[in-house]
């Protein structure tokens, strides 16, 4: 069951089927629930409030704030690799920031009608894609290997930025707009509690992770 | 007569040569003023072309820097936005830098890439290329990655106190292998994070300078740089150099002025000095552009035309000259024929005034000498007639003694009237004679002079008619009116035919008083009648007839003297009138003035 939770798919299905069949909690393990306070937005630039990757004096976040919360410890790898997908479309990357576990390959899909270029000089993983259009198939991918930040850049369009944050744990999620967040199918025992906020900022705390409880925990 | 000659030979040539040096005076004062004016405006408008020049020259050159410039950052700041090179810099991918630079920098390092303006040729090809850290400083290349040779003294060079926002320019020296020293433009430009826009490094680019040192096909001007290790200005003496470098010096630190303009003695050549700070607020030391501008061709120019401007100020002057002496003549001959008309117009008054004076004097002596012969006479006459009447008077006298005694008395009388007479008119012409003017009663005058005129024996065969008021007044003297009318009437006497008439008829019109005297006779022929008022004229009719040929002319003069007239209305078939007018007198009038 835990092993087949770590798919995030399963994941997904299990907490939205689950949760319509009346499923007790229980089912999905141990939750760790709360709020990270963000940071104050910046400026934000574009029309749709998309979010952007923000450089500011070698530090590198999200804007409008986004976090990541994760559950440090020592998991096993996943049994079969792991897939998720990065898209390319109106000259954005999307999801914006993208929090993988090690070992997970990346496909990334050109839906627009222009090439892209996608590069990495991130020391986690250097790597590019090269030239490809639209209908490049295999979808171009990249399997992550070291855990880290990883800096998506397209070569061809100067401002389209995006990060992966590659991390050694399948237990984690990326916050919603007001850093809410909601960690589920926790295993128990005790772990370092950590919430990912920009390249510089790491926010922890210890947790006593026991079975079938939810935790409230928040990073002021 | 005397007089024209000499007015010919006196010299009226003066007056020609007066024009002439007044003309002459004028045109060359004009022509001058016209040389000095000209000579002033030409230093003006060569100093005005000169800066024409100086801008059109240093606008063209700034214009062409300014393209180059423009070019260049935008090229650059699009090489520094590459997200290559960007996320080399951000990512901590540095040993990714000058790899990724060498791939996205290969256009303005490798190809030929130069803008080409006129005459000069500007190099938009980088030599080589360096990258600053976030606090200024060389992130060197490993030895194998490519960016261009730089000495290491050279490297240094490039570095700053921190990465700038905005571009900066500098220049640096650099010696070739071949010991050529060359001037190399530098530009640093930012590499600013896309969304902050805070500098996170810099790029650094070395391009060779082109074009300096090398002398303007047209003038001679050339263009140097003045930086931190002196001045590069490749072709000049370095006697000249040194110069030069101390007079920009003086100026640039002196001052601290962007721009500053001089003459300088380069050589024995005046020139032009231009400079003007390129890299204002750089990090870099400044460098200022030295326009180098030699004067001597303008000189040479405004030389030869000052001497075309003086030889036409020359021409002008010649030209003038003969139009002078052409001039001169023109104005001059109608003031010379004026000096002849002039002279002779004098010698002719002096003459006639000469004639009028010698004549005066003939009269004088004429009318003195009448004066005198009078007077000396009237004693004589009176002694001769006081011996006859003595003589008469005597009781021993025959008859016939008697009778010729009392002739010769009557000759004494004839003598004394024409001697009195004679008096009169003499002291008329010398105009010594004063009338008493008073209201004088004609008629009364007329009466006293009928009455004397029917006393004479041979009126009585005379039939008298008279025609007169009882009182006419008229304005004279009464002695001498007196006088006229007994002339008058002593004339119609003496001139009438055995048995005639004599008429006497008076009127008074408006403001004269009409005496009409007509008589019987021997008419006077027109020749007569033209000379009839003359003295001592004595008509052919009057050749038996005693008289002297004076009554007539007397009694015109005294007329005259009274303001009337005397004149000889008609004699013809045996009929002579006379006419006197007089000044009427009105009593009524003046007696209701001096009363009323």
């Amino acid at each position: 069951m835990k092993s087949i939770l770590q798919h995030t798919w399963i994941r997904w299905f299990v907490v939205l089927g689950g949760g319509a069949m009346g499923w007790p909690v229980a089912l999905l393990g141990a939750v760790i629930a709360g709020q990270v306070a963000l940071p104050p937005a910046g400026k934000v630039t574009v029309i749709n409030r998309r979010y952007e990757v923000v450089s500011r004096g070698g530090v590198v976040a999200l804007n409008p704030p986004l976090a990541v919360v994760y559950l440090e410890g020592e998991f096993d790898p996943p049994k079969l690799p792991a897939v998720a997908q990065m898209t390319q479309k109106g000259l954005t990357f999307s999801p914006t920031l993208l929090p993988v576990q090690v070992g997970t390959r990346v496909e990334f899909p050109n839906l627009d009608e222009t090439y892209h270029n996608i590069f990495s000089y991130s020391p986690p993983k250097r790597f590019d894609l090269g030239r490809y259009r639209p209908d490049e198939r295999p979808i171009p991918s990249q399997q992550f290997d070291v855990p880290g930040l990883v800096t998506l850049r397209c070569d061809i369009h100067e401002h389209m930025r995006a990060l992966i944050l590659v991390l050694a744990t399948p237990h984690f999620v990326v916050t919603d707009g007001e850093g809410r967040y909601r960690l589920t199918g926790l295993p128990p025992g005790r772990y370092m509690l950590k919430a990912w906020l920009s390249s510089t900022e790491v926010r922890e705390q210890l947790v006593d992770v026991t079975a079938d409880t939810e935790l409230q925990v928040n990073f002021p | 007569m005397s007089a024209a000659p000499e007015a010919k030979a006196r010299p009226p040539a003066s007056f020609r040569v007066k024009v002439w040096v007044a003309l002459m005076l004028t045109i060359a004062l004009v022509t001058a003023a016209a040389v000095v004016f000209a000579q002033s405006r030409l230093a003006q408008a060569g100093e005005e072309e000169l800066q024409r020049e100086f801008a059109v020259q240093l606008s063209a050159l700034h214009e062409r820097q300014a393209i180059r410039q423009t070019a260049l950052v935008e090229r650059c700041r699009a090489l520094v936005r590459r997200p290559r090179i960007v996320a080399a810099l951000e990512d901590n991918a540095l040993d990714l830098l000058y790899p990724s630079a060498k791939d996205e920098l290969r256009d303005i390092v490798e190809s030929e890439f130069n803008v080409t303006m006129g005459t000069d040729a500007y190099a938009l090809r980088a030599q080589f290329y360096r990258f600053l850290n976030r606090q200024g400083g060389v992130i060197v290349p490993a030895p194998e990655q490519s960016g261009g040779a730089l000495l290491a003294k050279e490297e240094r060079q490039l570095a700053v106190a921190a990465a700038p926002t905005r571009q900066q320019w500098g220049f640096i020296e650099r010696r070739a292998a071949d010991g050529r020293v060359t001037l190399t433009e530098l530009i640093l430009m930012p590499i600013l994070a896309s969304e902050t826009a805070q500098p996170i490094a810099a790029l650094v680019l070395g391009f060779e300078t082109v074009g300096l040192g090398e002398s303007h096909p047209q003038n001679g001007s050339r263009l140097g740089i003045l930086g931190e290790a002196g001045l590069f200005l490749p072709g000049l003496a370095d006697a000249e150099r040194a110069m030069l470098t101390t007079a920009l010096r003086q100026r640039v630190t002196a001052g601290q002025q962007a721009d500053a303009r001089f003459a300088l003695e380069l050589s024995g050549a005046r020139h032009e000095v231009f400079c003007k700070l390129l890299n204002p607020d750089s990090l870099y030391p400044p460098a200022y552009e030295v326009f180098l501008y030699p004067l001597a061709a303008m000189q040479h120019r405004q030389e030869q035309v000052r001497w075309q401007i003086i030889g036409a100020g020359l021409m002008l002057f010649l030209i003038g000259l003969a139009a002078a002496h052409f001039l001169s003549g023109k104005l001059s001959a109608p003031v010379e024929q004026l000096v002849v008309a002039s002279a002779q117009d004098r010698a002719n008054r002096a003459r006639a005034e000469a004639a009028l004076e010698s004549t005066s004097a003939e009269l004088a002596r004429a009318a003195r000498f009448s004066a005198d012969a009078s007077h000396q006479l009237k004693t004589p006459v009176a002694v001769l007639r006081a011996g006859l009447e003595e003589m008469l008077a005597r009781e021993n006298a025959t008859e016939e003694v008697r009778i010729e005694l009392a002739s010769l008395i009557h000759q004494t009388y004839r003598l004394s009237s024409v001697i009195d007479d004679l008096l009169l008119l003499s002291r008329m012409d010398a105009g010594r004679l004063e009338l008493m003017k008073e209201p004088v009663d004609l008629s009364e005058l007329l009466a006293l002079a009928l009455d004397d005129l029917q006393a004479h024996p041979a009126t009585e065969l005379l039939d008298v008619q008279t025609d007169y008021p009882a009182e006419l007044w008229i304005a004279g003297d009464r002695h001498y009116t007196g006088l006229i009318l007994q002339n008058l009437l002593e004339n119609a006497r003496k001139y009438n035919c055995r048995g005639g008439r004599i008429q006497l008829r008076v009127q008074r019109q408006a403001e004269v008083v009409l005496l009409m005297v007509g008589n019987t006779g021997k008419t006077i022929s027109p020749e007569g009648q033209e000379h009839i008022f003359e003295r001592f004229h004595r008509g052919v009719v009057g050749e038996n007839i005693p008289g002297y040929g004076l009554g007539l002319n007397l009694a015109r003069e005294l007329t005259r003297l009274h303001g009337g007239e005397l004149r000889l209305v008609r004699s013809a078939e045996g009929w002579t009138e006379f006419e006197a007018q007089f000044l009427a007198f009105d009593m009524a009038a003046n007696h209701a003035r001096t009363h009323g």
